[in-house]
């Protein structure tokens, strides 16, 4: 990263289109920092090209994808932990037909308006409930962008956005929009791809393209790390924020099933400084690479992929708040001296 | 132009109460005005226009397109050449 910093006259640009891995991914999310104007024309993805690629993933699509569904599910869950309806919510791009499949009436859903940025998906998901109107949720449609969010301020009860924020060129913008269109203590519930997301991958990527080319290109986003995610969500202004944090490793055949799944997914590399040119003896020797380094006995590769789960708050006056510095009545030694010292 | 559109605006409702309640414009967040001749969403503030295809609007600002004095849309497709300046700037920068 040293040597960059010399050769490129803006560094800080530079290490955030190629930083694959977590330390720079760090710089990414800071869209503030030094001077504002620049660093908000800072785009590290190509959301035109995102855009095809889920038009595409929308015809290639598994219909029950066990990796999303576990991943929509287990967001889902978490309406159950709350006591509070949500008449009305938003489900933003990602796996927005999961979502919706398996909704099931958790959260007492009055109103749902679904939006992706690609039309495909959104006509899917329309052909879809037309076919099966297993619920009286009143659905609508919208083509739209998170990063550009068409939604009254204060309109929704709930947003859910399941794997779709972590291709956004300004995650923090995307989330602040998300907090303006929820009403005061609305929630916001947000899974993404986190940094250890197809490490696998990355490295078998890397060593291959070294190994062919002499050189590497970024092959795979620049993802989130844990720790990010709760700056983020306290940076977006939410209130009483949660992080966790679930790993999945799903198994394949070779890296070319692996591959297949992502594209299915819309998940494929959509940088704005990719190299277009994949060259067929590096992508077999990745595959070759994958397979010599992280491959199981019973020769089907595993592929991690690290999902980071977000949950937040509107501001509201009801909820529960940390007392003022120096406003307690009792001290800590006598707590202590009440329950011993056992520990 | 902007009165004929408001009076149909109750009339012929294509997207439905639920959506005309939430959306805004994008770029602007002001809010946006239905138009019969067209079946666009307008907004007003910035002066663009969203197409709607098969009832749902399509609210991503490159699909926009920005109209002319008139208020009458070209199908000149300003909004995405703009977009894509300021794209070139960023990678100049």
């Amino acid at each position: 990263m040293r040597v960059s910093s010399f050769l490129c006259r803006n560094s800080l640009l530079w290490s955030r289109r190629n930083g694959p891995f977590g330390a720079f991914s760090f710089a990414w999310f800071c869209s503030y920092n030094g001077d504002a104007i620049e660093s908000s024309k800072a785009k590290i993805f190509d959301r035109q090209l995102k855009r095809k690629q889920r038009d595409r993933a929308a015809w290639l699509m598994r219909p029950r994808d066990s990796l999303v569904d576990t991943v929509a599910e287990n967001l889902l869950d978490r309406l159950e932990d709350c006591k509070k309806t949500f008449p009305r919510a938003l489900c933003l791009g990602g796996s927005l037909e999961a979502i919706r499949r398996l909704l099931r009436g958790r959260g007492s859903i009055e109103k749902l308006t679904m939006m992706d940025a690609s039309s495909e998906m959104v006509e899917l998901c329309k052909n879809a409930e037309a076919a099966s109107r297993h619920d009286n949720i009143e659905t609508t449609f919208v083509v739209g962008d998170e990063e550009f969010l068409p939604i009254k301020e204060s309109s929704m009860d709930l947003v859910i956005s399941c794997l779709g924020l972590h291709w956004t060129n300004d995650l923090p913008g995307a989330m602040i929009q998300c907090k303006l269109a929820l009403k005061p203590d609305g929630l916001f519930l947000a899974a993404i791809l986190g940094g250890d997301t197809l490490k696998e991958l990355r490295i078998a990527c890397t060593v291959a393209q070294m190994e062919r080319e002499g050189g590497i290109s970024p092959r795979i986003s620049p993802l989130a790390q844990v720790r990010d995610a709760g700056n983020l969500l306290t940076r977006a202004g939410f209130t009483l924020p949660g992080v966790d944090v679930d790993e999945y490793t799903v198994k394949y055949e070779s890296a070319f099933e692996l591959i297949e799944h992502l594209r299915a997914m819309g998940e494929t590399n959509a940088l704005l400084q990719r190299d277009a040119i994949l060259k067929r003896d590096t992508a077999f020797a990745t595959a070759a690479i994958y397979d010599s380094m992280f491959g199981a006995e019973d020769g089907s590769v595993p592929a991690t992929f690290q999902v980071i789960y977000m949950t937040g708050w509107r501001e509201h006056p009801s909820q529960q708040k940390a007392k003022s510095r120096g406003s307690a009545t009792i001290s800590f030694q006598d707590i202590q001296k009440q329950f011993g010292n056992e520990s | 132009m902007a009165r004929t559109s408001k009076s149909l605006l109750q009339k012929a409702e294509p997207l439905g109460k639920t959506l005309t309640e939430i959306l805004v414009c994008p770029l602007s967040k002001q809010p946006l005005r239905f138009c019969v001749e067209t079946n666009s969403l307008i907004s007003d503030a910035i002066g663009v226009s969203f197409p709607i295809k098969n009832g749902i609007p399509r609210l991503v600002p490159t699909d926009g397109k920005i109209l002319e004095e008139e208020g009458t849309p070209k199908p000149k497709d300003t909004a995405n050449s703009s977009s894509r300046t300021e794209e070139n700037h960023g990678r100049n920068s």
